[in-house]
């Protein structure tokens, strides 16, 4: 299978993760984060190519990439949006809050919006529950929420 | 007790196991069954089904009896009050979402998952949920359909993929109540040894396609027999009914195949229903060739008549011109029985020494101990000689792949061409096409130098492999301790094979050294073959025919002491019309002999062509008078395998016609052998008296495992100094390889397995192609001698740069033809189209 190559810049890091580890196929999780990071997806043409970089079988790649939620095979948006369900959130009203976020954006929950801008998920426990309810946006977490803040971070994003 | 045992208690039983056995094993051994559907002893723990719940004296909670080792003094109750409630909860749980629908599934019968709920399981569920439904039926390759539904997510089979095969092709996906098994991407789980996940998986979830919904199990008559594809002779049952073969089955045996076997051994039988199928004698009324004068079978003619005619027209043609005017061609696929009877025949009743079974040269015997295949994993070297396993002899792959993740042994070959296995080696030394007895010789020279004798100094020049890289060689076999070496006869040219045996004689005079061999040529029987005396040079036994006096001793007085022709003599001899009649056995010289249409003209000209063949082949198409041969499924006898093991082909499916045997018999009788051959045993009891190295063999030593043979004497060989080869400029020398899934008479276009051939394709190195202006994926053509053959380019240095790497993919493809007769090294021309 063709299709899938790093960059130059990527190959350079990815001989720094390596060298981490003394088994090649410890480095699995930081290559997937890496691809999942820069790509948005993890292609089947991407599996191959780590496999080929950890001396393993691209299936093996499958099973770890499918076994996480945070590695996906379908193209997520821009900003992935990780709704906390768990039950400090859920007791301070997350479910009409996220139910509000996927009304604002015009999507379901698990969906991405059609410009491939936002994706929404649930999540469970992101350990913020002193600032609940909260939502993580890509590497950075929101908390106490209420349906004018959402709109107000949703809108400052670009 | 020694230091490497420990004793413990199981349910109130003392038992003794080698440190190191897993609970579940030493329960087995007296008689205790624990439940058990992820663990598989030959795949090790997993931890996985927690169907193996036990109770330890002084351990808190319940632990999983196949991932514990056993610890001196354990007490271990696997009855208990908390043990069945937890196998009971296990047992609901794993059938939560199980579709039950036995009735119509093809593990009914012989299912684990049926057997402990009958035994541990709940009378009922509690759960009043709608089961989840997921894909049924799906295939998972094209002889492997997967119900998805069924399956309980014990990870058997994707351990196995990690563990045995190797190549983690199969795996569990996603997670939690998604959890299922599948391949990347959907690809088709195509692989040489897919088909032992369908004997391992403990529910009906991976079932064999062909089967599907065919019979029931316990309707099937199962036979223990051998299979029939290569020199591995692993152990299957094979199930059928009503006369019809349903399905292959591995069948354990350590000293075999460590309980797995190839998809070829699975669905590659099928021949036995072909309709190719030889099955009356006929007469043929040859178009090209001249009308024999010899007697014809009228149409239906019975097979006495048929068997007594053709020995009564060679015994006329022996007579009038001679006994050097008749010859044998044999098969290393058929029985030793049927091989000892028709050497038999040849020599004592007809006079001639003309036979043999091969296109190659070999003798009998080793100058060192025959290694079994088990022998492999005690090992501390293996060394490959011109040998691919994966391709010739798959289980013995899987042996070896074993040895050097499990066992700490080292993998080192010498080969002309790249193979699966060099992943596992530790060194890789590649020669020449072509140069094998010049590699052979440099490794032999450098372990003398070591040694401190005579050897010239200079000669792994021609070999391309450099000074170093040999150094390194002999420096790990010289320091092995004990070393196994696999070498494949069949890929040998010249004399090379002598000089792998005078190699092992060196080998052995390193001080302290273990040293054995395995000759591991890819035909079924090929070591059977040679102690059954199918040489025009050896009796049974590996007697030379210039001991006169043991044979006329064992053979009588009138037995031939003068060496006969070879296959590749007798070819020639025919063609220059020297020799007027050919008996071939099993055998189809147009096709797999060097020579081309040279073969087949040569055959042409014989008096009298007889060809005993089970399916119709190029050959049978010259015969003037064909036999027919029951063969593997219906025939009945024993083989040797690579390993010197003798084993019980056993008749799986009954036909009307004659055994082989029995024709032969009829034959002998014909030329006033009495002997009356009541059943098959006979002969191997007269082979354990006659043969040399068989005398074990019996009925009752054969058993259901088999019994090795004693080993067979080998003789001193001269080796001849080596003249270096001369090439014509620009030609390649060719390497033929050996494929697995080759179309053939045996795998035909009907083959479940038609999915595996390939196409014909030629495998070049850089610089070749470069200089040839061949790129990856053209179309070349390779001719020599009048032949020549189309493929595919494949630039990927599967062999250095002077040779050329053809497998044989098919008949048709008539790769052999481009071989010379000579048994030497070819030189093809290869140019783009």
């Amino acid at each position: 299978m063709s299709g899938f190559t790093f960059s130059e810049k990527q190959e350079k890091e990815i001989t720094g993760i390596l060298s981490k580890y003394p088994f090649k196929k410890s480095a699995m999780l930081p290559l997937l984060t890496l691809v999942q990071r820069a790509e948005r997806a993890i292609s089947p043409e991407a599996m191959v190519a780590i496999s080929e970089k950890l001396d393993c079988s691209p299936a093996y790649v499958q099973s770890v990439m499918s076994f996480y939620t945070m590695y996906h095979a379908e193209k997520v948006g821009k900003y992935m949006i990780l709704f906390c369900i768990n039950i400090s959130c859920q007791l301070n009203g997350c479910d009409k809050l996220l139910e509000h976020t996927a009304k604002k954006l015009n999507i379901k929950v698990g969906e991405t919006t059609s410009d491939e801008k936002f994706t929404l998920h649930r999540e469970e426990c992101l350990a913020d529950c002193t600032n609940a309810p909260m939502m993580r946006i890509n590497d950075t977490y929101y908390g106490d929420l209420t349906e004018q803040r959402i709109d107000q971070i949703l809108d400052s994003l670009d | 007790m020694s230091d490497n045992e420990v004793t413990l208690t199981i349910d109130g039983k003392s038992v003794t196991v080698p440190k190191g056995t897993k609970v579940v094993d030493a329960a087995r051994e007296v008689d205790v069954d624990i439940p058990v559907f992820c663990y598989h002893e030959k795949i090790g723990a997993l931890g996985c089904c927690r169907m193996c719940l036990v109770e330890v004296e002084k351990m808190p909670k319940l632990m999983t009896a196949c991932t514990m080792d056993v610890m001196p003094d354990m007490v271990v109750k696997t009855t208990t009050d908390k043990v069945e409630k937890a196998q009971k909860g296990v047992l609901e749980f794993t059938l939560l979402n199980h579709p039950l629908d036995c009735p119509v599934c093809d593990k009914g019968g012989e299912c684990p998952l049926q057997d402990n709920t009958f035994k541990y399981g709940p009378p009922d569920t509690r759960m009043e949920f709608h089961r989840a439904n997921n894909a049924k039926a799906t295939p998972l390759s094209p002889v492997i359909t997967i119900d998805r539904e069924r399956c309980i997510a014990c990870q058997r089979c994707t351990a196995y993929s990690e563990r045995i095969e190797q190549d983690q092709g199969l795996v569990m996906l996603n997670r939690g109540f998604y959890n299922e098994v599948g391949t990347f991407n959907n690809e088709p789980y195509n692989n040489r040894f897919s088909g032992n996940v369908i004997d391992i998986c403990p529910v009906g979830a991976l079932t064999n396609t062909d089967f599907r919904f065919k019979a029931r199990t316990w309707d099937l008559t199962n036979t223990e027999t051998l299979c029939a594809h290569c020199g591995c002779n692993c152990n299957i049952t094979m199930g059928t009914r009503l006369n019809e073969l349903m399905r292959i089955e591995a069948r354990p045996n350590d000293a075999v195949d460590d309980g797995w076997i190839c998809d070829k051994g699975r669905w590659g039988h099928q021949f036995v229903h072909s309709k190719n199928k030889i099955i009356t004698a006929r007469e043929n009324s040859v178009g090209g060739g001249k009308p024999t004068s010899f007697p014809v079978f009228p149409h239906d003619c019975t097979i006495q008549d048929a068997a007594g005619k053709v020995a009564e027209a060679f015994k006329k043609i022996a007579e009038e011109h001679g006994p050097e005017s008749v010859g044998f061609i044999g098969s290393p696929y058929t029985t030793n029985e049927e091989n000892y009877l028709y050497q038999k025949l040849f020599r004592q009743s007809l006079g001639s020494n003309n036979i043999d079974h091969k296109s190659y040269q070999d003798t009998p015997g080793l100058p060192v101990d025959h290694y079994g295949v088990e022998q492999i994993e005690t090992a501390n070297v293996v060394l490959l000689i011109a040998s691919d396993p994966t391709e010739e002899l798959p289980v013995l792959d899987l042996r070896i792949k074993k040895a050097v993740t499990n066992c700490g042994t080292r993998l080192v070959s010498l080969n002309d061409q790249t193979i699966a296995l060099d992943k596992y080696s530790s060194q890789s030394v590649q020669y020449r096409v072509g140069s094998e007895a010049l590699a052979i010789d440099a490794l032999a020279n450098g372990l003398a130098r070591e040694l401190g004798e005579p050897a010239p100094a200079k000669d792994a020049g021609q070999t391309g492999i450099s000074a170093e890289d040999m150094n390194t060689l002999v420096e790990t076999v010289r320091s092995s301790m004990k070393i196994c070496v696999v070498y494949n006869p069949s890929a040998l040219s010249g004399d090379a094979v002598s000089r792998v045996k005078r190699l092992l004689k060196l080998i052995a005079k390193v001080p302290t050294m273990e040293c054995g061999a395995i000759p591991a040529a890819p035909m079924t029987n090929a070591v059977g073959a040679m102690d059954m005396g199918l040489l025009p040079d050896f009796y049974p036994g590996g007697v030379p025919v210039t001991n006169q006096d043991e044979i006329k001793k064992q053979w009588g007085e009138n037995a031939p002491t003068t060496k006969g022709l070879s296959a590749l003599e007798m070819i020639a001899r025919a063609e220059a019309g020297e020799l007027k009649a050919l008996l071939v056995h099993r055998s189809n010289p147009v096709i797999d002999f060097p020579g081309g249409s040279r073969v087949a003209d040569a055959l042409r000209k014989l008096d009298l062509l007889v060809v005993h063949d089970m399916l119709e082949t190029e050959t049978t198409e010259l015969a003037h008078l064909v036999l027919p041969s029951n063969g593997p499924g219906y025939d009945e006898g024993t083989t040797t395998n690579i390993g010197g093991r003798v084993q019980a082909r056993k008749k799986a499916l009954e036909t009307a016609q004659a055994p082989d045997w029995k024709i032969i018999n009829l034959m002998l009788n014909a030329l006033g052998d009495e002997t009356d051959y009541q059943k098959v045993l006979d002969v191997t009891d007269e082979i354990a008296q006659k043969v040399p190295g068989y005398q074990e063999i019996s009925r009752k030593s054969l058993g259901k495992a088999g019994c090795d043979r004693a080993p067979v004497t080998s003789v001193d060989e001269t080796v001849a100094e080596q003249s270096a080869g001369s090439g014509k400029n620009g030609n390649l020398r060719l390497r033929v390889a050996t494929s697995l899934f080759s179309h053939d008479k045996i795998l035909d276009a009907s083959s479940r397995l038609a999915h595996h051939f390939l196409p014909s394709t030629a495998h070049l190195n850089e610089k070749d192609a470069k200089k040839l202006g061949i790129r990856d994926g053209d179309t070349v053509l390779l001719s020599a001698q009048d032949v020549t053959l189309e493929a595919t380019a494949s630039v990927n240095n599967r062999c250095q740069s002077g040779g050329v790497v053809v497998p044989r993919a098919s008949d048709w493809q008539g790769v052999n033809g481009l071989t010379g007769a000579d048994g030497g090294p070819t030189w093809v021309e290869v140019r783009k189209v």
